[in-house]
C-alpha cells in the first residue's frame, strides 16, 4: 500500500525522509505561540489551516541545540492516527521517490532509542538519508509527554491523543 | 915686638955665647914643630885637592846630565808644542764647523782655568826668582862683608908690617902668612858650609824636580787617556756624520716623494673641486624632484579620498542590491514550498495527480535554480562587499601612507636643503683645499731645496770629521812619543838625584877636611905667635903676606863684581818674570774678551768640543808643566854653576894656602939652617959676629 514517495528534511545537517502520505503539508514559520507547562521539546503552538497544531521542536527532540528560526525553517504537518502535529525543522525544499530497495536495515550499530524510531538508512547519490517511523517517532514523544507530571490522570502513552480528541 | 927688639939689645948689651946656643937650639927645636905642622897641613890641603877635584868632576857630570834634562825637556816642549799645534790645527778644524761647534765657551773658560793655573805657576816661578834673588844678594853681603874683613886683615897687616919694619922680615912674613892662611881657613870654611847648603838646595830642587816630573808623566799618561778617548770619540762623530749624511739622503729622498705626493693631492683637490660643484647641481635638482613628488603624493591623496567615497558609494547599493535578493530569494523559497505541497497533494490524488506532480516537480526546479542564482549572487555580493570593505581599509590606509610620505618627503626636502648647503660649503672648503694644497706644493719645493742644502751640509761635516780623526791620530802618536821622552826624563832625574847625594857627601867631606885645616892651622897660627916673640927676622914675610893679602882683597874685589852681576841677571830674571806675570794676565783678560764673544757660539757637538778642552787643557798643564821643569832645569844649572865657581874659587884659595904652606915651609927650612949656623958660630970660640945674623 505505501508507495515509494517521501519529504526530505534537514535537522542539524543530517537529512532525514518521511514518507509523503504522512505529510499534510510544509509551511513556513513565522513565530511560535509558547504555552505554558509544555515539555521540554515543545517550543509552543501554531496556528495552521483553521486548526492549533503543536510545534515539536526536532533539534530538541534529536538532542541537539536549538536553533533561530530564519527563512529556511519549515513546520511539517503531520497527520498521525487523526491527529495534526508540527514539526521544526531546519529546512525541507524535496520531494523524492526512493526505492524500496536501496533503504538498508538501520543494523545492531543503532540501538537504544534512536533505533526505535528509524526504519533505515537510504543511499541516493552520494547522500546518505535517515528514514524515519512517524509512528514510532510520535509515539516515543507521545511516552515521553506521557510522563510527564501534569498529564498523569490521562494514563500513559495515549495524553497527546487523548487531548487532541 | 918691644920686647924682641929689648931682645935683641940685651942680646947686645950681655952677650952670652950658651944662652944663645941655647936659644938657638930652641929655636931650631920649635922650626921642627913647625915644618912638622906644616907637612900635616900640606897633605891636608893636598888632600882636600884631590877632593875638589872629585867634586869637580861630579859637577861636571852633574851638569852635563842637567845639560841632557833641559834637552829632553825642550824636546818634551817641542813635542807638546807639537801637541799643542795639533790641537790647534783641530780647534780651527772645529771652528771651521763655524756655529754648530758646542762648548767653545766653556772650552774657553777652561782654557782661561789653565791660564790661570799658568799665570800662578809663573808667578811660583817668579817667587822662586826673587827668593834666589835674596839668596844671591845674602851671598853678595857675606862676600862684602869677608871683603871688608879681608880689608881689615890688610890694614891689620899693614900695620903689623910697619911695625915689625926692624924685626925679622921672614917671621912677620911667616906670622902674616900663617894669619892669612888661618883667615883664609876660616873662608874656605865658610864657603864650603855655603856650598853644602848650595849642594842641599840643589838636591832640594832636584827632589823637586823628580816630582815634577813623575806628576808629569801622571799628567802625560791622563793625556794620551783623553787623547785616545777623544780619538774613539771622533770616530764615533765621524760615524755619527756619515748617518747623518744618510739619513739627510733619505730625507732628501723623502721630500722628493713628498712633493710629488703633495702634485697628486693637489690634482686630487681640482677634481674634488670639480665633482663637488656637479654634486651640488646634481642636489638642487634633487631638491626640485622632491618637490615635485610632495606635489604628487598630494594629488595622490586627494585621489584616495574620492576612490574612498566611490568606494562608501558603492557598498551602499550593494546593500541595496542584497535586499532585491532576499526578495528574489524569498519568493523562491515559497515557490519552493508551493510546488512541495503541490507535490504532496498530486501524490495524494494517485494516478489523477500524476502529470500534476510533474508540473510540480517543474516549478520546484525552477525555483531551486532561482534559489540557487540568488544564493550565487548572494555570495558575489558579498564578495564585492568585502572587496569594497578592504577599498575602503586599502584606500584609508594609502591616505595615512600618503600623509606619512608627504611628512617623509618634507623631511627629505628638509635634509636635500641641508646637504645643499653642506655641498656648497665642501665646495668652499675643496676650494680652500685646492689653494692650500697649491700653497704645500711651492713649500715643498723649498723643503726639498732646505733638504738637499743640508745633504751638501751633512757631506761637509763628515769630510771635516775625517779630517779630525787623522789628526787626533796624529795627536794620539805625538802623545805616545811624548809618553816615552817623559819616561826619560824621570830616569835621568832619578839619576841626578843619585849625582847629587854624591856631591853632598864630597862636600861633607870637604868640610870636614876644612875643620882639620882650619884646626892646624890654628895650632900653627899658635906656635906662629912663639915664633913672633922670639925673633924679629919675619918682617919680610909680613910685606909678603901684606902682598898676599891686597892680592885676596883684589880676589874679593872680583867676587863681589861678579856677585853683584849675579844679583843684576836675577833682579833681570825678575823683571822678566814680572813681564811674564803681566802677559800671562794680558792673556788670561784677552781669553776672557773671547769667551765673552764665544758665548754666543752653538751648542753642537758638545762631546767632541769637551774632549778638545780636556786635550787642550791637559795640552797646557804639560806645556807648564814642561816649562817648569825647564825652570827648574836653569835653576839647577844656575845653581850647578854657582856651585862650580865656588869650588873652583875653594880650590883657588886652597892652592893658596898650599902656597903659603910651602913659604912657611922654606921660612922653617932658612931659619933652621940660620939656627945650626949661628948654633955653629956661637960654638967656634968666642964668635965672629958679636951682633950675629939674627936679623937677617
Amino acid at each position: 500500500m505505501t508507495t515509494d514517495n517521501y519529504i526530505l528534511f534537514t535537522v542539524a545537517g543530517t537529512s532525514y525522509a518521511l514518507p509523503s502520505q504522512d505529510v499534510a503539508h510544509v509551511e513556513m514559520v513565522d513565530q511560535v505561540t509558547r504555552v505554558p507547562n509544555a515539555p521540554a521539546f515543545v517550543d509552543g503552538v501554531v496556528f495552521s489551516r483553521g486548526q492549533v497544531v503543536p510545534a515539536i521542536n526536532m533539534r530538541a527532540r534529536f538532542g541537539f541545540e536549538r536553533a533561530a528560526l530564519d527563512v529556511s525553517s519549515r513546520l511539517l504537518v503531520v497527520q498521525s492516527k487523526g491527529r495534526s502535529v508540527g514539526l521544526l525543522v531546519d529546512s525541507c525544499r524535496e520531494f523524492m521517490n526512493v526505492p524500496q530497495s536501496s533503504i538498508h536495515p538501520p543494523g545492531e550499530a543503532l540501538s537504544g532509542l534512536s533505533a526505535q524510531y528509524v526504519d533505515g538508512m537510504a543511499s541516493v547519490g552520494n547522500r546518505l538519508i535517515v528514514v524515519l517511523s512517524l509512528e514510532r517517532l510520535l509515539g516515543s514523544t507521545e511516552h515521553a509527554v506521557a510522563t510527564r507530571p501534569r498529564e498523569q490522570a490521562s494514563g500513559e502513552g495515549h495524553g497527546y491523543t487523548e487531548t487532541r480528541n | 915686638m918691644a920686647t924682641q927688639k929689648r931682645a935683641i939689645n940685651g942680646t947686645h948689651h950681655a952677650f952670652d955665647p950658651r944662652s944663645v946656643i941655647g936659644q938657638a937650639e930652641q929655636v931650631t927645636a920649635s922650626a921642627h914643630g913647625i915644618a912638622r905642622t906644616a907637612d900635616e897641613v900640606w897633605e891636608g890641603a893636598s888632600e882636600q885637592l884631590r877632593s875638589l877635584d872629585q867634586a869637580s868632576v861630579e859637577l861636571e857630570s852633574t851638569a852635563a846630565s842637567l845639560a841632557e834634562t833641559a834637552t829632553l825637556a825642550e824636546s818634551i816642549l817641542a813635542a807638546t808644542e807639537e801637541t799643542l799645534s795639533g790641537a790647534n790645527e783641530m780647534a780651527a778644524s772645529i771652528e771651521g764647523l763655524a756655529s754648530n761647534i758646542n762648548g767653545l765657551t766653556s772650552f774657553i773658560g777652561k782654557t782661561a782655568t789653565a791660564i790661570d793655573q799658568s799665570s800662578a805657576s809663573i808667578q811660583s816661578v817668579s817667587a822662586t826668582a826673587a827668593e834666589m834673588a835674596t839668596a844671591a844678594e845674602q851671598v853678595t853681603t857675606s862676600i862684602t862683608q869677608m871683603s871688608s874683613s879681608v880689608r881689615a886683615v890688610s890694614g891689620d897687616t899693614e900695620s903689623l908690617a910697619a911695625s915689625v919694619e926692624q924685626t925679622s922680615a921672614s917671621l912677620i912674613e911667616m906670622a902674616a902668612s900663617i894669619r892669612s892662611v888661618s883667615g883664609n881657613s876660616d873662608d874656605l870654611a865658610a864657603a864650603s858650609e855655603q856650598t853644602a847648603s848650595s849642594i842641599n838646595e840643589m838636591a832640594a830642587s832636584i827632589e823637586e824636580v823628580g816630582a815634577m816630573s813623575e806628576n808629569l808623566a801622571t799628567i802625560i799618561e791622563q793625556n794620551s787617556a783623553s787623547i785616545e778617548e777623544m780619538a774613539r770619540s771622533i770616530q764615533s762623530v765621524a760615524a755619527s756624520g756619515r748617518n747623518i749624511a744618510d739619513a739627510a739622503t733619505t730625507a732628501a729622498a723623502s721630500a722628493t716623494q713628498t712633493e710629488k705626493s703633495i702634485e697628486s693631492v693637489a690634482g686630487l683637490a681640482s677634481r674634488a673641486d670639480a665633482l663637488a660643484r656637479r654634486v651640488s647641481s646634481e642636489a638642487q635638482e634633487g631638491g626640485a624632484a622632491v618637490e615635485r613628488s610632495i606635489q604628487g603624493i598630494g594629488r595622490l591623496r586627494t585621489a584616495m579620498s574620492q576612490s574612498s567615497t566611490v568606494m562608501k558609494e558603492m557598498g551602499k547599493r550593494t546593500s541595496d542590491i542584497t535586499s532585491i535578493v532576499a526578495t528574489i530569494n524569498m519568493i523562491a523559497e515559497r515557490t519552493n514550498l508551493l510546488s512541495l505541497n503541490a507535490s504532496i497533494e498530486a501524490a495524494r490524488a494517485g494516478d489523477a495527480g500524476r502529470g500534476f506532480a510533474v508540473v510540480a516537480e517543474e516549478i520546484r526546479n525552477l525555483a531551486d535554480r532561482s534559489a540557487k542564482a540568488t544564493a550565487d549572487i548572494g555570495a558575489i555580493i558579498k564578495g564585492l562587499q568585502d572587496v569594497a570593505q578592504e577599498a575602503i581599509t586599502a584606500s584609508a590606509e594609502g591616505l595615512r601612507v600618503a600623509d606619512d610620505s608627504n611628512a617623509i618627503a618634507e623631511t627629505g626636502a628638509a635634509g636635500l636643503r641641508k646637504i645643499l648647503g653642506g655641498v656648497n660649503e665642501t665646495v668652499e672648503i675643496v676650494g680652500q683645499i685646492a689653494r692650500a694644497t697649491d700653497e704645500q706644493r711651492q713649500a715643498g719645493k723649498a723643503v726639498t731645496h732646505a733638504v738637499a742644502s743640508t745633504v751638501e751640509q751633512s757631506r761637509l761635516v763628515a769630510e771635516a770629521t775625517g779630517q779630525q780623526s787623522s789628526a787626533a791620530a796624529s795627536i794620539v802618536q805625538g802623545t805616545a812619543q811624548m809618553r816615552k821622552v817623559a819616561q826619560e826624563v824621570t830616569k835621568a832625574v832619578t839619576e841626578q838625584g843619585r849625582a847629587s847625594r854624591d856631591i853632598m857627601k864630597a862636600a861633607q867631606s870637604s868640610s870636614r877636611l876644612a875643620a882639620d885645616v882650619r884646626k892646624a892651622t890654628a895650632e900653627q897660627a899658635r906656635t906662629t905667635d912663639q915664633l913672633t916673640q922670639m925673633s924679629e927676622t919675619v918682617r919680610k914675610g909680613a910685606a909678603s903676606t901684606a902682598r898676599a893679602v891686597s892680592e885676596q882683597a883684589v880676589a874679593s874685589e872680583q867676587i863681589t863684581k861678579a856677585a853683584s852681576h849675579l844679583n843684576r841677571q836675577i833682579g833681570l830674571v825678575s823683571r822678566a818674570m814680572i813681564e811674564q806675570t803681566a802677559t800671562a794676565k794680558a792673556l788670561a783678560n784677552g781669553i776672557e774678551g773671547i769667551r765673552t764673544q764665544s758665548d754666543q757660539a752653538a751648542r753642537a757637538a758638545a762631546e767632541q768640543a769637551r774632549t778638545m778642552k780636556e786635550v787642550a787643557k791637559a795640552s797646557e798643564a804639560t806645556a807648564r808643566e814642561v816649562r817648569s821643569v825647564a825652570k827648574g832645569n836653569q835653576q839647577h844649572s844656575k845653581s850647578a854653576a854657582r856651585i862650580v865657581s865656588q869650588v873652583a874659587d875653594i880650590r883657588r884659595i886652597t892652592q893658596r894656602n898650599v902656597e903659603g904652606v910651602s913659604r912657611t915651609r922654606g921660612g922653617t927650612a932658612d931659619l933652621i939652617e940660620q939656627a945650626r949656623a949661628l948654633t955653629g958660630l956661637m960654638k967656634t970660640p968666642q964668635g965672629r959676629s958679636p951682633n950675629g945674623r939674627n936679623g937677617r
